[in-house]
């Protein structure tokens, strides 16, 4: 091996050694509920979720929430810059506003950092003046 | 950096290992649709690996590199034998194959009270291990950039390696490079293999940079434009697809007032890109006339004096 | 001796070789004459291992090559210039050269050579660091017969040097082909040109059809009238 290679070899495991030794002490791990209705104007979207443990059931509440959103059937792209989340007056709940690039699947990524910090995925139908469930594509 | 711009990034590198895959294959004078069949499948490994077998991150890495380069070779042993054409099919026919084979595909494992693994059509979710094991978004970046500077070096040393230069001999003329005596089956299996592997590293960041993966990210779409990006930046050099992913991701999707247009203004510069400059930006003669400069400066640095003398140049290696 | 008896080679019902036998003795040059679609490009391939033969044998020496990859014949000593597809367009000219050393290990070996070539075409050497694809037709035929050259053949196979050439380089490629033949290469050439042929030539082979109809001396290739009359032409050559 020439130097240059070996350098980076040692760099490459020395960040994966970083990695390793993040430690796997037991996290919360959030469980979320994900509605959203179409606003007053099209592709604008008002969402609440509405956060728990998913072990105990507890509210997560004084968390920073983000939302980023993807379309699955394209990848690394139309991605939405990401949203906070304004905690509502329910516990656990945290209110959004999501402007999309166009109707169909979406992925929403709710990201939570602070006390717990976690990623929920939900995947959702977008459609004029109607939010669904995505089913499963068709085959 | 804000998460917007920490999330570009991080797809960049990500595709850029696809974009990788698929422009290795170019070198070679193959044209894949499929390289998104060995992302997908080194998604799925790596994430099975942490989530369900509580491996390591780097492990698991290794191990969708390594299902990714397998599942290519023993594809590309019978399909290498195609030509052109029927070669690119053939690789097309094979990816969408996966893909419905992923919708198919069931391995759930209950963890932490909660049935995770991939659920056929519904995905895989639950790759948690960035936030079991308190990664943040900069240092899965910085782990993604580190692992893309470390493919770069090695297409560098490919590059200059008797492997690399046979693999630019097929890919101008495999007969011809055949006559100088160059195994052309051997060598174009194992540019197969080592894409697959590029594919599956990419595969597996990208499962644990979203942490939910499931069989539509990984269609048809994802392979054309892997393809393009090669083709965009320029095949003189690996650092071509790279500025393809940039030019796609890092501007074209990144400029909000293009929203919407971007698939259009993309097909726009591949059509036109392929008219007036058909082997990408940083083709061929753009890089040497890049490396002849600089060996023309550095020995005019070198011993002061007019004429530029014969350069060292990249032989057929040692 | 390079021997090649009773070959057969077929793209699939057709067949283009039907029996072919000929011997090339060695340090001479010998010339397989013959018309478009003779099956002269196909005897070539069939000799590099690019196309496997249904029947016979092909020997350098008492080889056997039948069966070997292209590889493998490169590294028994045979080298082909092919016709048509030259060089490697996007590499440059030391780069085409290198090339044709891929077999070689002998790193101070193969520099010399290089030099060698250099000193033989000195227009390759001025366009060394040029893309062999920006080459006239002329300067790309003599880089292709200099690449072949660096894998150090035993024997030099030539498909159609003169074609498509103004007469001048066609004249300077003859002046090299007898060149290096008397610097001790065996050289077995495809050719239409009749006349170049003729005069650097030892021994003649006719083909047409797939079959060899004719063999000898120059001295017996000009008195037969046939040939005469279809290749050396009774008004002007045939090109």
């Amino acid at each position: 091996m020439r130097p240059a290679t070996r350098r980076t070899v040692a760099v490459l495991f020395a960040v994966a050694a970083a990695c390793v030794a993040g430690g796997a002490e037991a996290q919360v791990r959030a469980k979320a509920d994900l509605r959203c209705e179409q606003a007053s104007e099209v592709l604008l979207y008002d969402c609440t979720v509405g956060l728990v443990d998913s072990r105990t059931n507890e509210p997560l509440t004084g968390l920073a929430v983000t939302i980023g959103a993807d379309m699955p059937s394209m990848a690394g792209a139309h991605s939405v810059r990401p949203v906070v989340a304004a905690e509502g007056p329910a516990k656990g709940t945290y209110r959004f506003r999501l402007a999309l690039e166009m109707h169909g699947d979406w992925a929403l990524l709710i990201n939570l950092s602070g006390a717990t910090r976690d990623r929920v995925v939900k995947v959702l139908r977008f459609e004029d003046g109607r939010v669904g469930e995505a089913p499963p594509p068709r085959r | 950096m804000d998460d917007y711009t920490i999330g570009v990034l991080s797809n960049i590198g990500v595709v850029s290992f696809v974009a990788l895959s698929a422009y290795l294959l170019l070198l070679t004078g193959e044209i894949s649709f499929g390289q998104q069949a060995f992302f997908a499948i080194g998604a799925y490994a790596a994430g099975i690996a942490t989530a369900l077998w509580g491996w390591p991150l780097a492990l698991a890495l290794a191990w969708g590199a390594l299902s990714g380069g397998g599942a290519a070779v023993l594809v590309g042993i019978p399909t290498l034998r195609l030509h052109g054409l029927y070669f690119s099919i053939a690789t097309l026919a094979f990816a969408e194959m996966v893909r419905i084979l992923f919708e198919l595909f069931r391995y759930q494992v209950e963890i932490d009270g909660e049935l995770t693994g991939p659920s056929g059509a519904e995905g895989f979710r639950n790759i948690r291990y960035i936030f079991d094991h308190n990664i943040d978004a900069v240092q899965f970046l910085l782990l993604i950039y580190a692992l893309l500077a470390a493919a770069l070096l090695g297409f560098v040393l490919l590059e200059r390696s008797r492997t690399g230069v046979a693999f630019r001999m097929i890919g101008e003329d495999a007969t011809l490079a055949g006559l100088q005596g160059i195994s052309v089956a051997r060598h174009k299996v194992l540019a197969a293999g080592i894409a697959g592997a590029l594919a599956g590293v990419g595969g597996g960041l990208y499962a644990h940079l979203t942490t939910y993966v499931e069989p539509r990210i990984f269609d048809v779409m994802l392979g054309v434009h892997s393809l393009a990006y090669g083709l965009i930046g320029g095949l003189g050099t690996a650092f071509g697809p790279l500025l393809g992913v940039l030019i796609d991701i890092g501007l074209l999707e990144s400029i909000r007032a293009l929203a919407g247009y971007r698939m259009i203004i993309f097909g726009g510069i591949v059509a036109l890109l392929l008219i007036v400059r058909p082997r990408g930006l940083l083709d061929e003669r753009t890089m040497h006339g890049i490396g002849n400069l600089w060996r023309r400066t550095l020995l005019r640095l070198r011993r002061p004096g007019p004429g530029p003398g014969p350069g060292p140049g990249p032989g057929p290696g040692p | 001796m390079f021997e090649i008896s009773d070959i057969v080679a077929a793209y699939g019902q057709i067949e283009a070789l039907k029996g072919v036998s000929l011997k090339v003795e060695s340090g001479k040059i010998t010339c397989l004459l013959g018309p478009n679609g003779a099956g002269k490009t196909t005897l070539m391939m069939t000799i590099a291992g690019i196309l496997q033969p249904r029947r016979g044998s092909i020997r350098l020496e008492g080889t056997e090559l039948t069966g070997l990859t292209p590889a493998r014949i490169v590294s028994r000593g045979v080298a082909l210039v092919p016709e048509n597809r030259l060089v490697f367009p996007e590499m440059s000219v030391r780069e085409n050269l290198l090339a044709g050393a891929y077999q070689r290990r002998d790193r101070a070996g193969i520099d010399a050579d290089i030099e060698r070539m250099y000193a033989r075409f000195p227009r390759l050497k001025e366009r060394r660091e040029q893309m062999a694809g920006t080459l006239s037709g002329g300067e790309q035929q003599m880089l292709a017969v200099a690449r072949a050259l660096m894998s150090r053949p035993r024997l030099l196979l030539m498909d159609e040097p003169s074609l498509g050439l103004a007469p001048l380089i066609v004249a300077e490629i003859f002046d090299i082909i007898a060149e290096l033949n008397r610097d001790g290469t065996t050289i077995f050439l495809v050719e239409q040109n009749a006349h170049m042929a003729l005069k650097v030539a030892h021994q003649f082979f006719l083909m047409e059809q797939g079959r060899i109809t004719f063999s000898g001396t120059p001295g017996q290739l000009a008195e037969d009238e046939v040939i005469q009359r279809a290749y050396l032409g009774t008004r002007r050559a045939a090109g």
